[in-house]
């Protein structure tokens, strides 16, 4: 079977799992059926319906030819495809595995293959080499707000730790393999510091309570599970700053899964890397149906993809899963509403 | 055959005696406190070098530079209490070690292992260390998350650089 053909098996299966077959049809001929919906729908608060897309956690090698160079490439196609056509693409962090500005230098190239404009906030894995000296160089600040359409944008660095490399003498190398080991109790819980905290502040203090806010993190803004950083420990004062709106949509990558959490005025959404997929952790959930069917370890792409989310007219957002391989749960089919 | 009397004390003096050994045997401790704890820091240390093998310690097992860890942290949904079971990749009843070689030679496109070598004994006692006290499930084939948290990883380990890609 070719890659283009393999590619648009899996996007059948993905797009059929995702949504069901009535709506694959439709995309088909392209008519998204949500946007059909929302199109008709009143305005309000200036917004106007729009998607856009979501790519993360691509951990690019420096091997030539790696696997998950084509996931990333792959992914970079699957996005381009969507009908209606995405207005930008954020990509949540860790586009390199290693820190290494190779890595990063490759993940730029395939990213600039999307027709959308693409915004980009670090990982872990793009930063504890070189504390972000590349990552800056190549995608700029890594803290930044805009506005689209009527909505809030908003990109923080979460993966921020205290120093635990001077004390012990560690090397750069020492300590981004530190950084890299998602178990490891070395490093200690990330956070977005004081210095983010205060730009969050003054970037919504002039907003109104009913602004559509959707706030991006690597890691998730909620205690998930600690003790994989699937946490941001000053996460309850970015939601203090934002508990004055209404609603805040707050997405996220690092998880390697579909999860989903509500908490105060805040929807959570984490999405699928095109890497690998990682196991739910040991926790109960208030969403379970959120977790997506175990991975086939045989099927190279199971567990992986990508996802967009549109806005309708009332500043309400709709996660769709994009997976490569069909491994959504009925809770997932038809897209998350955050 | 008669049976004398001489032949009955005899055995009735054999029986007491392999008896009382026997009792003596089971009411000795088996071993004193120091050689438990030797025997533990030995399984320990295997635990830990399994720990390193499981983040990319053994190049020669991935040529991708993924890891063990990289899809299992905390050796999550490795579910070694479910093992010997039906693995579907290898089409039959398999032990754990089997699995280990099958994600070896696929994801991380590396060299199999012996499987009764030193580093394959490490990589199942890490695994299972960290799902120790967790029911025995043959066959189950749903993850079943380790609780690291509750079960405690607290041994003393130094990280040691992951994958080939250092």
């Amino acid at each position: 079977m070719s890659d283009a053909n393999e590619l648009t098996r899996r996007r059948f299966l993905g797009l059929a799992g995702q949504a069901g077959l009535t709506t694959f049809a439709a995309r088909a001929i392209g008519v998204n059926l949500g946007l059909v919906e929302v199109l008709s729908a009143e305005t309000k608060n200036g917004v106007q319906p729009f998607s856009f897309a979501i790519i993360t956690d691509s951990h690019l090698f420096s091997i030539d030819n790696h696997k998950f160079d084509k996931a990333l490439a792959d992914a970079v196609a699957q996005v381009n495809a969507l009908t209606p056509a995405v207005d930008l693409v954020v990509y949540t962090g860790d586009i390199a595995q290693n820190g290494r500005e190779d890595q990063l230098v490759k993940g730029k190239k395939i990213l600039s293959q999307l027709k959308a404009p693409l915004k980009v906030i670090p990982g872990e894995h793009d930063w504890y080499l070189d504390m972000g000296k590349a990552w800056n160089g190549l995608f700029g600040k890594e803290t930044w707000s805009f506005d689209h359409k009527g909505v809030h944008f908003i990109g923080l660095n979460s993966i921020l730790v205290k120093d635990f490399w001077t004390g012990a003498g560690l090397t750069p190398l020492q300590r981004m393999s530190t950084m890299e080991m998602l178990e490891s109790p070395i490093a200690g819980p990330w956070g977005v510091r004081d210095a983010q905290l205060e730009f969050l502040r003054k970037d919504v203090k002039k907003l109104s309570a009913s602004q559509a806010v959707v706030i991006f993190t690597h890691s998730p803004l909620w205690d998930y599970y600690p003790r994989w950083n699937f946490q941001t420990e000053d996460a309850p004062q970015i939601r203090e700053i934002l508990s004055k709106f209404d609603h805040v949509t707050s997405l996220h990558g690092h998880v390697h899964q579909t999860i989903y959490n509500k908490f105060a005025n805040i929807s959570s959404a984490g999405a699928l890397s095109t890497s690998w997929p990682w196991p739910y952790p040991p926790v109960k959930l208030d969403y379970p149906g959120s977790q997506m069917n175990q991975s086939d370890p045989a099927n190279v792409k199971d567990g992986m993809g990508t996802q967009s989310v549109t806005f309708d007219a009332s500043g309400g957002g709709k996660v769709a899963y994009e997976p490569f391989a069909n491994s959504l749960t009925p809770f997932l089919q038809d897209g998350v509403k955050v | 055959m008669k049976i004398t009397n001489n032949k009955v004390y005899l055995g009735i003096g054999a029986v007491s005696i392999g008896l009382l050994g026997a009792v003596s045997l089971w009411a000795r401790p088996p071993f004193t406190d120091a050689q438990v704890a030797e025997q533990q820091q030995e399984l320990l240390d295997v635990v830990n070098k399994g720990r390193d093998l499981w983040h990319g310690s053994n190049p020669a097992m991935s040529t991708n530079g993924l890891a063990c860890g990289n899809c299992h942290p905390d050796a999550a949904a490795s579910n070694p209490n479910t093992f010997p079971k039906f693995v579907p990749q290898l089409a039959k009843v398999a032990p754990m070690r089997e699995m280990i070689n099958w994600c070896i030679v696929h994801p991380q496109a590396g060299k199999e292992l012996d499987p009764t070598g030193s580093d394959m004994v490490a990589l199942e006692a890490y695994a299972v260390y960290l799902y120790r006290g967790q029911k025995i499930e043959p066959g189950y084939t749903l993850p079943l998350p380790p609780d690291p948290v509750k079960s405690g990883v607290g041994y003393p380990h130094t990280p040691s650089g992951i994958g080939v890609d250092k």
